[in-house]
């Protein structure tokens, strides 16, 4: 009993001393995409240098780390979440107040969409527009590249072609088996300068390295996009794609014990356009996310040390002068 | 100040140093020793980095980076591609129409043809009604629960892929028996394709090809199945006993007369296990080919991972165990009866 007394004796008078390193340990997820490494990694340095946190890595992917959470409770932070691949699962957690999301981590969002590449786009202006690609089909290769099965986007773009019709226009749907043979096909096709059209999602580094055009695809009516975002849905509609919100969500658990790093992370905010930036940056100069993130930590020092409670900016002020 | 620095000024190559371009992007050990203010010297000799290129340059700017490696590579690969698609292109033309043919035969052919079909050739082939019964049942099973079409794309996915790494293969391991320089510089080749994980070489090949074309998962079954073949063949005839050999050479049998006679019959055992295992690795590489947009019970398994739905993914991936007992069962009982022939 004594034993136990002298134990929160010490941990009462650790308290004051540790008001400067008051952060334990705290799981952060990685995803396997480009600008999730380099949110990832400034937010591991902030937290790490700023706010003295022990931090784990959790390298994973949406499903996995929302069915985490979901199961296990960890890890404490997913960053980067799109609430469009995330889906359902993740809004039952939020309803069940297991998770809070804290801030939009790109702003305005994660742009989604159908695109060409941009010669091609000035060569034959008129296939900005899905009309103008539906009346030319020979023009964009007579392919359309679409989401990979399971994926989110994938019951969208299968409700839109529907929806238009697109098979009857003379273009073959080609369903790719993954992200990757998604991402080179592009790649392949701009390095030969060939038509391509299909969707593909960013900021990313392929749409950071390569200039591609957005296929017009008429208005953006939210309740049509909400539509089609069911399986074989009646008599889907056309609506182009609205910005995708991505979050930042903690676990309440986490939100009450570290209250100063979840204020923190909820104004951890990229603007899309400089996330494109720096992967553009990454590709050009074959860096590292790691490398990418101390290349935003060191141009950007304005715009991060506005997330920064006053200890913190004390402790990173080296790096922010 | 790097830990380097004085080996440069020694070999006298301060001036071709100096003329070198900034060193790469700054590294996140770089930023935590700036936040502490300290510069990067190690203190002792325990944090002696190793000479690599990336510790060499910072000592000297003129030095490359290891990345500049992999960005010439890259450089490199897009620099010869269009050569090498011309070569490799119509060399590899044929597997599409192999595979296109395969899934369309199978698909557009109606079912009561194509279950009673297969069933004749299992019987043929292993002369049991009982294995029979037991492939008619498990393909009644797939087919009802709606997953026929899909395992019936697996299925000739997998009859072309094994059928082209046997035509493929065994020449190779014949040659490869014959010559102990050629099995030298096959075997690593083939240590290679059971470990290089297939996506590093899927990738390019999407630069070279199409990516709608349906060889590209057809080559990555290929190399990746086509391995136990090669081995087992050339195992099989260099296991042929000797003294059968010399009896051959005896009755003076000509190189040929040998191989047809002698040893292919003598290792067939073995090319036959060879087999059954080519045809159980292609079955394995189904899920990593409908990556590379191969049709079939992989997409099924993707789709299950991909969305956590559990219950599609274990019924796919029974599916997909259930195939892989009946071509195990099949060839094993098509061996069987190859020994028990060689016996008499």
């Amino acid at each position: 009993m004594r034993k136990l007394k002298s134990a929160a004796l010490l941990c009462a008078l650790s308290i004051p001393v540790a008001a400067q390193a008051n952060c334990g340990e705290v799981s952060i997820t990685e995803m396997n995409w480009a600008s999730n490494t380099v949110v990832t990694n400034v937010a591991t340095f902030i937290m790490e240098q700023g706010y003295g946190c022990d931090v784990t890595i959790v390298p994973s992917d949406t499903v996995p780390a929302v069915t985490s959470v979901a199961e296990n409770g960890e890890p404490d932070i997913v960053t980067e979440l799109w609430l469009n691949s995330a889906g359902e699962a993740y809004l039952r957690l939020e309803e069940q107040g297991k998770v809070e999301r804290l801030g939009k981590v790109l702003d305005p969002g994660g742009v989604e969409g159908w695109w060409i590449p941009t010669y091609l786009a000035e060569e034959h202006p008129e296939l900005k527009t899905i009309e103008g690609v539906m009346a030319n089909p020979e023009l964009v290769g007579g392919t359309f590249n679409n989401c990979p099965d399971g994926w989110g986007c994938r019951v969208v773009s299968d409700n839109l072609i529907r929806a238009l019709d697109l098979e009857e226009s003379g273009i073959d749907v080609f369903n790719h088996g993954s992200g990757e043979t998604l991402a080179s096909s592009m790649a392949s096709a701009v390095q030969n300068e060939e038509p391509w059209f299909g969707y593909y999602w960013g900021p990313t580094v392929p749409l950071g390295k390569y200039d591609m055009t957005r296929v017009d695809l008429g208005e953006i009516k939210p309740d049509v996009h909400q539509k089609n975002q069911t399986q074989d849905v009646d008599n889907p509609g056309v609506s182009d794609f609205p910005a995708a919100t991505i979050l930042t969500s903690v676990t309440t658990d986490f939100k009450e014990r570290e209250p100063e790093v979840a204020d923190m992370l909820s104004k951890l905010t990229f603007k899309t356009e400089t996330m494109s930036g720096i992967l553009a940056w990454m590709d050009a100069n074959n860096a590292s996310g790691e490398e990418a993130a101390v290349y935003y930590l060191t141009n950007n020092s304005d715009e991060w040390s506005t997330w920064l409670n006053d200890s913190a900016r004390e402790r990173l002020a080296n790096v922010l002068n | 100040m790097a830990t380097y620095d004085s080996l440069f000024s020694s070999l006298g190559l301060e001036q071709w140093c100096s003329e070198g371009k900034s060193s790469g992007p700054m590294s996140m050990a770089d930023l935590l020793n700036k936040n502490k203010g300290e510069s990067a010297e190690p203190a002792s000799i325990w944090e002696l980095p190793f000479p690599s290129m990336d510790a060499l340059n910072e000592s000297c700017a003129a030095f490359p980076q290891s990345r500049e490696l992999t960005k010439g590579l890259e450089q490199g690969f897009l620099a010869i591609k269009d050569s090498l698609s011309l070569v490799l292109d119509p060399l590899t033309q044929p597997l599409s129409w192999f595979l296109d043919g395969a899934l369309y035969g199978m698909l557009n052919t109606p079912w009561w043809i194509v279950i009673p079909l297969l069933l004749a050739v299992v019987y043929v082939v292993t002369k049991s009604w009982k294995l029979m019964l037991f492939v008619g049942g498990s393909i009644v099973l797939l087919a009802f629960i709606d997953h026929y079409d899909y395992a019936m794309q697996t299925l000739a996915i997998i009859f072309v892929c094994a059928f082209l790494c046997v035509l493929l293969g065994v020449p190779i391991g014949i040659a490869m028996a014959r010559s102990n320089s050629l099995q030298r510089m096959i075997i690593p080749v083939l240590d290679m394709l059971q470990t290089l994980p297939p996506f590093v070489y899927l990738i390019p090949l999407i630069f070279l090809f199409s990516v709608t074309e349906s060889k590209l998962y057809g080559i990555a079954i290929i190399l990746y199945a086509i391995v136990p073949v090669i081995r087992l063949t050339n195992l099989g005839i260099r296991l042929v006993d000797k003294d059968v050999i010399e009896a051959a050479d005896a009755f003076g049998m000509t190189p040929r007369q040998k191989l047809y006679k002698v040893q292919i019959p003598l290792a067939l055992p073995n090319i036959m296990a060879g087999v059954n295992q080519t045809i159980m690795m292609s079955l394995a590489m189904v899920v990593i080919a409908s990556l590379v947009s191969a049709p079939g019970l992989g997409v099924l398994v993707l789709r299950g991972i991909r969305n956590l739905e559990l219950g599609v993914g274990l019924v796919s991936g029974l599916g997909i165990v259930i195939l892989a007992v009946i071509l195990d069962r099949v060839t094993k009982a098509s061996l069987a009866r190859i020994n028990v022939s060689q016996k008499q």
